[in-house]
């Protein structure tokens, strides 16, 4: 095969690893939402935040959330460098408007009502509110309540998707792509170890662990922490022999990443914010960037170990976890908010709403997206192509 | 062939000309534009301003750089003696300027327009602030309008560009002018925005002014044998 037909493969293969580590991004923002009712760190700011709470979730949740969310830009940078090498950048944008700005022009104003109108129903009946409903409650009440400016809630990841294709454009016409040459030469070393210091500044700016980047104006600090991660992927499209390369140190960098996390919980367990100014101390910041790296290479690394494959079950999830993303909020906060009543242990409670929102989600997604309109927004069709071991 | 018969597949090649050949002003424009709504999402003061001067500059770029790209630069590169050497009218060539610097320069502009009108009613921002912002880009439009007029009309480079810098730069004391006007800029820090007579009136006198130096320029064109 000549390097023309390699390319050609390349471009029109099948990774399912990648579909397998995207469907994992997204289904374990199921798990990390529906833990966030029992975060003793989040109660005061989260809406459906239950008497019922335990500080283990804190100590699973933060570390998931760590490297979440860079590893969902990861994949979409890969993707999104496969999908210009294989229809053009006008394709690529038509593609792109079609599966995620339109998607988010539909569901959000949706979601939002959603959430609104079962978070002011909740502040409204619910005996043992949290302390954010609470507040909603002192707002309903006042006659001249400021109105919140709306968010883009937890589609915000479809708001930057867009800004980070917009960013593709600009650099390719700029003529940037001689510095992705540069990029794609750099060692291990280089990408290990100062990837990481490159992500501090954006998370020094904010408090730890960084919040959700939900305002409708963009936020510099979430497009310094994951427009290189999306970058990344972006450029490792066609270099996955890097990550087969990187499997020998996976294991230390999850130890490492581990370890780093421990000191992480300790720190931030003594920190103290000022309300004028909450953001991260230094050192937060270093740890939770290098853990985000490192776990995000972990991550790649063992999906393409063990998810490189698909059967009828992981085909399902990979084509059910967008549709069932961007709809488990609503629902899961319904749940909850009638679970806030109820004196059962928090563990039995998170089971109960994430056993619920998930088959909800899950089970809606042949009755209501696939084989109808919606199937060409955030379904997916029959499988192209064959397999890439990468 | 009569003034007013037009050859339109030429017209499209010159049009997608221009876009090709703006594109990596736009891109710098876009990357500005992106930074100056990060600058105003920091809900600081002094972001606030920062932001809001750089998205003027970004507009004020925008539409020099499509009236230069399109017009200047294709004088100075001498390839309008090629261009005119196809065949084309100078209403042909007149009706490929202005609808190719019409697109590269209302492309920025409109997402500007629609970023900016949803930051003001979206955000904490006053809504009385839309009259300044609505009036403002009204005078990018008139000024831009006015500019590539001038640079369809004339051939003097060095007119060609007082026209742009003295169009834009007026911005600062059509700033001033709102300011004065009591009518308009006691509503700014309202929670509404008030749509009264005079605002309507220099919106409007904004517009029909841009439309009318455009069609007047056209116009001139289709009795012309040559561009110049």
């Amino acid at each position: 095969m000549n390097a023309l037909e390699g390319n050609a493969v390349q471009a029109t293969a099948r990774f399912h690893y990648m579909d397998n580590l995207r469907a994992l991004a997204m289904l374990s923002g199921v798990i990390f939402h529906a833990a966030l009712a029992y975060s003793p760190l989040l109660h005061p700011f989260f809406p459906t935040a239950d008497r019922a709470q335990s500080f283990v979730v804190d100590v699973g949740i933060w570390f998931l959330h760590l490297f979440r969310m860079p590893l969902f830009f990861v994949v979409a940078g890969f993707f999104a460098c496969m999908l210009v090498q294989r229809r053009g950048l006008g394709g690529f944008f038509g593609n792109r408007l079609k599966r995620i700005a339109l998607p988010f022009v539909i569901f959000w104003p949706l979601v939002h009502l959603a959430l609104s109108w079962s978070t002011v129903h909740a502040a409204a009946s619910v005996q043992h509110p949290s302390p954010m409903l609470v507040m909603i409650q002192q707002f309903m009440q006042m006659e001249d309540a400021p109105t919140l400016p709306p968010g883009t809630g937890h589609l915000w990841f479809l708001y930057y998707l867009m800004i980070f294709y917009v960013l593709i454009w600009s650099a390719r016409s700029m003529g940037l792509q001689r510095l992705d040459d540069s990029l794609r030469k750099l060692g291990p070393i280089w990408h290990l170890g100062l990837l990481p210091l490159v992500l501090v500044p954006a998370l020094a700016a904010v408090s730890a662990p960084h919040p959700a980047p939900e305002s409708l104006l963009p936020q510099f600090w979430a497009l310094g922490f994951y427009a290189p991660f999306f970058a990344y992927g972006y450029l490792l499209f066609g270099q996955e022999d890097w990550l087969a390369r990187a499997r020998r140190i996976a294991p230390w960098l999850l130890l490492a990443s581990i370890a780093l996390y421990a000191v992480f919980l300790q720190l931030l367990a003594g920190q103290t914010y000022d309300a004028e100014d909450p953001s991260a101390s230094l050192a937060l910041a270093v740890l939770e960037a290098y853990i985000s790296v490192w776990m995000t290479l972990v991550c790649l690394v063992a999906g393409r170990a063990l998810l490189n494959r698909s059967n009828r079950v992981l085909r399902y999830l990979a084509d059910a976890s967008y549709w069932t993303y961007i709809i488990h909020l609503p629902v899961l906060f319904a749940i909850q908010y009638a679970l806030m009543d109820l004196d059962w242990h928090w563990g039995l409670k998170f089971s109960v709403a994430l056993i619920a929102t998930s088959g909800i989600c899950l089970l809606s997604y042949p009755l209501v997206v696939r084989g109808r309109f919606l199937t060409a927004l955030v379904g997916s069709r029959a499988p192209a192509a064959s397999a890439v071991s990468g | 062939m009569s003034a007013f018969e037009i050859n339109t597949p030429v017209i499209r090649q010159l049009i997608v000309k221009d876009w090709i050949l703006f594109q990596k002003q736009l891109a710098l424009c876009v990357t500005a534009g992106i930074v100056a709504l990060c600058l105003i999402g920091m809900a600081k003061g002094w972001s606030f301003y920062l932001g809001s001067l750089l998205l003027i500059i970004v507009l004020v770029s925008a539409a020099c750089f499509s009236i230069s790209t399109s017009m200047l630069v294709e004088r100075k590169d001498q390839t309008l003696a090629f261009v005119m050497s196809l065949p084309v009218s100078p209403l042909d060539y007149y009706l490929a300027k202005l609808v190719g610097s019409l697109i590269t320069f209302l492309a920025p502009f409109l997402v500007i327009l629609v970023g900016t009108v949803a930051v003001i009613l979206l955000t904490p921002l006053p809504d009385g602030l839309l009259m300044l912002a609505l009036l403002l880009f009204g005078h990018v439009l008139l000024a831009y309008s006015v500019s590539l007029c001038v640079a369809m009309a004339v051939e003097s480079e060095g007119w060609n560009i007082f026209a742009m810098v003295g169009s834009m730069v007026l911005i600062n004391p059509m700033i001033m002018l709102i300011g004065q006007i009591k009518s308009i800029s006691s509503h700014f820090e309202g929670d509404h925005v008030v749509w009264n007579a005079p605002a309507i009136s220099i919106l409007l006198t904004q517009l029909i002014v841009s439309i009318a130096v455009l069609l007047i320029t056209g116009w001139v064109h289709t009795r012309k044998k040559s561009f110049y």
